[in-house]
């Protein structure tokens, strides 16, 4: 199979596609009814871009 | 003083389950989903085999690292047993990254903390299934 796919997504693009996919496993494996899951995957997915922006500008003094 | 002659009955049972909650285990990490499958779980089934397929597609498309066995140090041999963890997976992203990795740039370094995460999700799954088929709160 050749699928060559390529993807040239940005750091921000990544984080957020990284953030979404693992926000709605963890949505689904650890709430049962559906408005718990997207509570959680919306929260989680909230905290998983605050915290990794916040890490970024946190490196940012020490990035030259 | 206790009831001796209900008690031999709870050991079989429970060995019983714990083969069946293995196999649950073993299938879910073999085919992400499968496990969640197997117990009629079918959200968590179809969300378990798209996120980690995802995760593969994205990450192999991203160029990332598959580590294989032959590893230099921890780091590659920790990164082969978290690629690992996706199951058949692993051989789906090594046939869809055809030109090899490339993690001179951000995007090939991103895709293999894509797949890393895309094993260790799977095993995360694999564990709750395991969990769910024992019995337990899932």
């Amino acid at each position: 199979m050749s699928a060559a796919i390529v993807l040239n997504l940005s750091h921000l693009q990544a984080m957020m596609l990284f953030a979404l996919v693992i926000s709605i496993a963890f949505g689904f494996l650890s709430r049962r009814k559906p408005v718990e899951r997207v509570k959680y995957i919306v929260w989680s997915l909230f905290l998983f871009l605050l915290i990794g922006v916040g890490i970024g500008w946190a490196m940012y003094p020490f990035s030259r | 003083m206790t009831d001796a002659t209900a008690a031999p009955e709870a050991p079989a049972a429970d060995s019983k389950r714990e083969v069946f909650a293995l196999a649950i285990a073993v299938a879910g990490w073999i085919v992400p989903g499968l496990g969640h499958a197997l117990l009629k779980m079918w959200g968590r089934a179809v969300a378990c085999f798209l996120t980690v397929g995802l995760l593969v597609f994205f990450g192999a498309g991203m160029r990332g690292n598959i580590f294989t066995s032959g590893g230099n140090d921890a780091f590659d041999t920790l990164g082969y047993l978290a690629d690992l963890g996706a199951g058949s997976f692993y051989f789906v992203a090594k046939s869809l990254e055809t030109n090899g990795p490339d993690v001179s740039r951000a995007d090939g370094d991103y895709g293999t903390r894509f797949l890393a995460a895309a094993g260790v999700l799977n095993l995360l799954a694999a564990l709750h299934a395991y969990e769910a088929g024992r019995g337990r709160k899932a």
